[in-house]
């Protein structure tokens, strides 16, 4: 997909003045509406290029609506520079940033030491200082445009030469973000869909950060399988590659995430298709559930021999072998509404998206017990004969029907067979319920990531996985016992180095003789991110190995079990599998 | 193919593959069926938690624990130097080879050279432990006649183990040693994801260093090798690595071809401050990225898309220079990463003399108990002191008869309570008792770099809009007609 130009139908964000985003679907020939700054028609941003910043003009006498016009970022860092990045110039220009400090002051220091005078001690905090009524700026804003506005309250403001150079660029900072009508506009993408769903409602995403979603990214190992499981593997009933599990109740922010780094988020279009740009590109969406559109187009990299032939239907499509997701989800069905910011709709599906086979749902309940769940049950099957009796609707609902049990039974064994590269987990569910039923499906090797915004649902898994623990469960081993399930919810030794961490980004203000962090942040969860690799332990008694730094205990098998000493993280293994 | 993006169900010979020692401890290798190091067992990697023959890893499923063999490291230690020229790769960093040293006396038990290697010198040279020759002889006579056929089969160690892992640019980074400044984890997880780096893109990072962004990074744009099908003529994913230190751009390249990432990341020997970034082929002069990472000291010199800085004052003129070339979005970020430790923490008077414990009053009840325990025997002293010199006295009066002493109790003595309390821990389960805390794990990186981010927004000028004002009229809506649109409200 163009990742440079604004495409119809598709969702993007808008930054308004005062930082704020604004989340929209972009449709051809409909008006934008962007509160008191004004309304737009869509076209004028359609084709048009992200990340630049948009000014809404004045609205001419004869027209509906305003235009807009790019505001270059020349001009953009004109103004930031204006008052701020002049001081800055010396600087750029040395290959040894560090000599000209100790020979001259910074600039923006040598102006404070010239006008040494000029503090805030007599600064006049009251509205009379502005000359300007409420009403003549009321006025103002239906005359002019942002930047005449601004022009004229600095003019009009009495005190404006008393203010120290700091407070004056704060006081134009602040006018220029409460009249400039601008905005920047900004493509659809899981960073900036966390930055704005962190501000609207935190607690659908879990309050997940963006630093955090890179970590939990990184440490399971998230990447695309691009390895072709040929015909002769799919037929044997062998697993195809690059197959993820994730327990996500994020609203789908954790799928999506997996899906961009695993290329099966976006719509596959060529980049070129732009300059035939589509009028209204909407397709013909039909209800239908025959399978009749033929057209669908095949996502050939991963299809299964059978269905590069069948069309895939837009319902029930049997699932894709590999390069998938597989989602357990607590609810009858599956809570992934922030897909639909990527033209992913469950409830009406588009046979072009990736995920429609790539993405597979399935409830707890179908995991566990499938027997109990009725979509599992196979549906009655009636002969040919007999079918083409029935009328076309019927016959319809009962193809649904079969189409529906194939897939879930398809989803449910694939599931069951294990064997998947990694497991995500961002769930509201305590985590230690989860691991148990889960932890057996991944492959030797894989990723074990767990996500939650409080840090005592993971410090709980922390401690099930203690060495202290772990060794005591061998002990129990050893001796030929069965460890209580009260004692040990879930088995120390499948899981490897079980580290807890968190990241936190601190954003700096950079300005010369200003740099330092920014004066405030959002609170709110920290956001932890438990990792681990699913491990095979050895039959059979194992004993550890090393430098042993504390006392060493004689006799007995289990010298790891003791605290201290850099063996312990090595663990100890005796005892079967 | 990479083993960085796919592996089979087993490690095969000529994989690489991580030894997992323990947390951070990580050795990469590539698994060996045959070596000509001087081992009976054929390749050998050694640690610091015993030998693994390549033949008790290869054909073991990913993620296996693995036990440790025992294997001659003395004998053959001399050979140290000339094997790690060969480029076999086989760790002698960690090797254990210090003789008659307690703690790895296995690493001794066995002599499994080849027969015609066993000269007595070298046995001279590493003397064995006495009572330990009787057993590793028996051993021996086995081991060496294979041996003379083919390699030994290892046989196990008492102890020692590692786990054995598919590689992953993390298990990578954490296993590097430190040939420049690493990017760490945090650090690079959070840029890529910052960058929105995604499948089939093109990145390219400037300063490769020791190759931790490198893999990173590569895993990120990954999208398939070249001549595979690709029936979507899909871009593939590239990343574009430019060093200018010779000798770390020669141990990355060979690094980079033996992780099968020779497709994915074009790696070139150039100092990108004063030589740009086209590449040297002819046909594709720039390599077109989609993002740009730099990771240079005066990365203003060579600025494109994204910097890491680690000092303040490049900071700033990097962000003048963004500013001054049309760049937008700008920002400056630092990512302070921890690692919690957790633990079950003991407090009280029942942990006396126990190890890793806090063995002060848990609750005010146990206080009172103890200072109530405390005057009780100092009143208990004080009165058996009386009655004593009551007792000299009344014996002095030839009364006769013992007094009872104090209060009648029998005192225990510390070393009694002590001795109890370690018998009553055996039996406790420390594993879930006392307060389950966390805290900062002692180290913490608290500065890593400062990370620029800045997006150079595409071109734009007013043939491009004229056009796009063809493509999207807005004449009729201007003039107040609703062509059936509603009004979108943001």
């Amino acid at each position: 997909m163009s990742t440079s130009r604004i495409q119809p139908n598709t969702w993007l964000f808008l930054r308004l003045p005062s930082r704020s985003l604004k989340c929209l679907e972009i449709k051809p020939n409909t008006i934008i509406d962007v509160g008191k700054l004004g309304q737009f028609p869509s076209n004028l941003l359609l084709g048009r290029p992200y990340y630049h910043t948009y000014e809404i003009l004045e609205k001419a006498a004869d027209e509906a609506y305003s235009r807009l016009r790019i505001v270059t970022p020349d001009e953009l860092n004109a103004e930031v520079a204006a008052d701020e990045a002049t001081p800055a110039e010396s600087r750029a220009e040395p290959a040894t940033p560090g000599v000209s400090d100790g020979a001259s002051l910074p600039k923006a220091m040598e102006e404070a030491v010239v006008q040494e005078l000029k503090n805030n001690r007599l600064t006049i905090d009251d509205a009379s200082r502005q000359a300007l009524s409420q009403e003549d700026i009321e006025q103002l804003k239906k005359s002019s445009a942002g930047k005449e506005i601004i022009d004229k309250i600095l003019a009009n403001h009495a005190g404006l030469d008393e203010k120290t150079v700091f407070s004056r660029a704060k006081y134009v900072l602040r006018k220029r973000s409460k009249y400039l009508k601008r905005f920047t506009v900004l493509p659809m993408d899981v960073g900036t869909l966390i930055l704005y769903l962190h501000e609207k409602e935190p607690a659908r995403i879990l309050e997940m950060r963006e630093e955090t979603l890179g970590l939990i990214m990184a440490w399971s190992n998230m990447h695309g399988s691009h390895v072709e499981s040929s015909a002769d593997e799919t037929s044997l009933g062998k697993l195809g590659t690059g197959r993820w599990l994730t327990v996500d109740e994020t609203g789908g922010l954790l799928v999506a995430a997996m899906a961009e780094r695993m290329d099966i988020l976006h719509k596959y279009t060529d980049e070129e298709q732009f300059d035939h740009p589509p009028t209204n590109a909407e397709s013909v969406q039909t209800e239908d559930v025959e399978m009749e559109d033929v057209s669908a187009t095949l996502d050939g990299k991963s299809s299964t021999p059978a269905s590069r032939h069948i069309p895939t239907p837009r319902d029930f499509p049997l699932p894709a072998t590999s390069n998938t997701i597989t989602l357990l989800h607590p609810a009858v069905q599956p809570n992934v509404s922030i897909l639909k910011h990527f033209g992913y709709d469950s409830n009406s599906p588009n046979t072009d998206h990736p995920l429609h086979t790539h993405l597979k749902c399935l409830s707890w309940l179908q995991l566990l017990h499938p027997a109990d769940d009725p979509t599992y049950r196979q549906p009655d099957t009636v002969p040919d004969p007999e079918l083409f009796k029935w009328k076309s609707g019927k016959r319809g609902n009962y193809h649904k029907k079969q189409r529906r049990w194939q897939r879930c039974q398809a989803v449910v064994h694939d599931t069951q067979r294990g064997n998947f590269d990694g497991l995500i987990i961002a769930s509201n569910m305590d985590p230690a319920t989860i691991l148990p039923h889960t932890i057996p499906l991944v492959r030797g090797g894989g990723h074990i990531v767990i996500y939650s915004p409080t840090i005592e649902p993971l410090v709980k898994i922390m401690d099930l996985y203690s060495k202290d623990r772990r060794a005591a469960y061998i002990q129990h081993l050893s001796k030929g016992e069965t460890p209580s399930i009260d004692d040990f919810p879930l088995d120390p030794r499948l899981l490897l180095a079980p580290t807890l961490q968190t990241s936190r980004v601190r954003e700096w203000q950079v300005l010369p003789g200003r740099t330092h962090p920014r004066m405030t942040s959002r609170g709110g969860s920290e956001g932890f991110v438990f990792t681990a690799r699913r491990v095979l332990p050895v039959e059979g008694g194992v004993e550890a190995r090393g430098n042993f730094t504390g006392k060493k205990r004689k006799g007995a098998t289990n010298d790891a079990a003791t605290p201290g000493g850099d063996i312990v993280d090595a663990g100890v293994g005796v005892g079967g599998a | 193919m990479s083993p960085f993006f796919e592996t089979a169900a087993t490690a095969e010979d000529g994989d690489l593959a991580i030894l997992h020692l323990k947390r951070d401890t990580l050795t990469p290798i590539t698994l060996r069926s045959t070596a000509d190091d001087g081992y009976a067992e054929g390749a050998v990697t050694n640690t610091r938690f015993g030998s693994f023959p390549h033949s008790t890893l290869i054909g073991l499923e990913w993620g296996a624990q693995v036990r440790a063999s025992k294997v001659d490291t003395g004998t053959r230690g001399r050979k140290g130097k000339q094997v790690r020229q060969d480029g076999v790769a086989v760790s002698m960093e960690e090797t254990t080879t210090s003789p008659g040293q307690p703690a790895e006396p296995v690493a001794h038990l066995n002599n499994k050279r080849k027969s015609e290697e066993l000269e007595p010198e070298a046995r001279l040279e590493h003397p064995v432990p006495k009572k330990l020759r009787t057993a590793s002889d028996r051993v021996d006579s086995t081991a060496v006649q294979r041996a003379a056929v083919a390699t030994v089969t290892p046989l196990e160690a008492g102890s020692g183990f590692v786990h054995l892992l598919q590689p992953t640019p993390e298990s990578w980074t954490s296993s590097l040693d430190h040939r420049t400044q690493v990017v760490y984890i945090p650090d690079y997880s959070y840029i890529l994801q910052r960058i929105r780096a995604k499948p089939g893109q093109s990145i390219i990072e400037a300063g490769a260093g020791s190759g931790s962004f490198t893999h990173a990074a590569a895993r990120a744009v990954f999208s398939g090798y070249p001549g595979s099908e690709n029936p979507k003529k899909r871009k593939l994913g590239k990343v574009y690595s430019y060093e200018y230190h010779e000798p770390r751009v020669e141990t990355l390249r060979k690094e980079i071809n033996e992780h099968g990432l020779d497709d994915i990341v074009h790696l070139t020997h150039r100092d990108v401050c004063n030589d740009g970034f086209l590449l040297t082929t002819p046909d594709r002069p720039s390599p077109n990225a989609n993002a740009i990472f730099l990771d240079l000291p005066a990365p203003w010199q060579a600025l494109r898309h994204l910097t890491r800085i680690p000092f303040e004052e490049q900071v700033i003129a990097t962000t003048t220079y963004l500013r001054k070339n049309g760049w937008t979005e700008i920002d400056m970020v630092e990512v302070h990463n921890r690692r919690m430790d957790v633990r079950r923490e003991q407090v009280g008077l029942k942990n006396e003399g126990l190890r890793g414990v806090n063995a002060s009053a848990a609750t005010v009840d146990e206080a009172v108990f103890r200072l109530r325990d405390v005057e009780q025997k100092i009143g208990d002293f004080h009165a058996s002191k009386i009655d004593r010199q009551l007792n000299a006295q009344a014996n002095a009066a030839g009364a006769g008869g013992a007094v009872p002493n104090g209060s009648g109790r029998k005192v225990q003595s510390k070393a009694d309570r002590l001795d109890k309390i370690k018998r009553d821990a055996e039996e406790r389960k420390l594993y879930k008792e006392g307060n389950l805390v966390h805290r900062t794990e002692t180290e913490v990186k608290t500065h890593t770099s400062y990370l620029v981010f800045a997006t150079l927004p595409r071109a734009w000028n007013e043939d491009d809009e004229r056009a796009c004002a063809e493509s999207w009229d807005v004449e009729a809506m201007m003039r107040g007609e609703r062509s059936g649109g509603e009004t979108k409200k943001a």
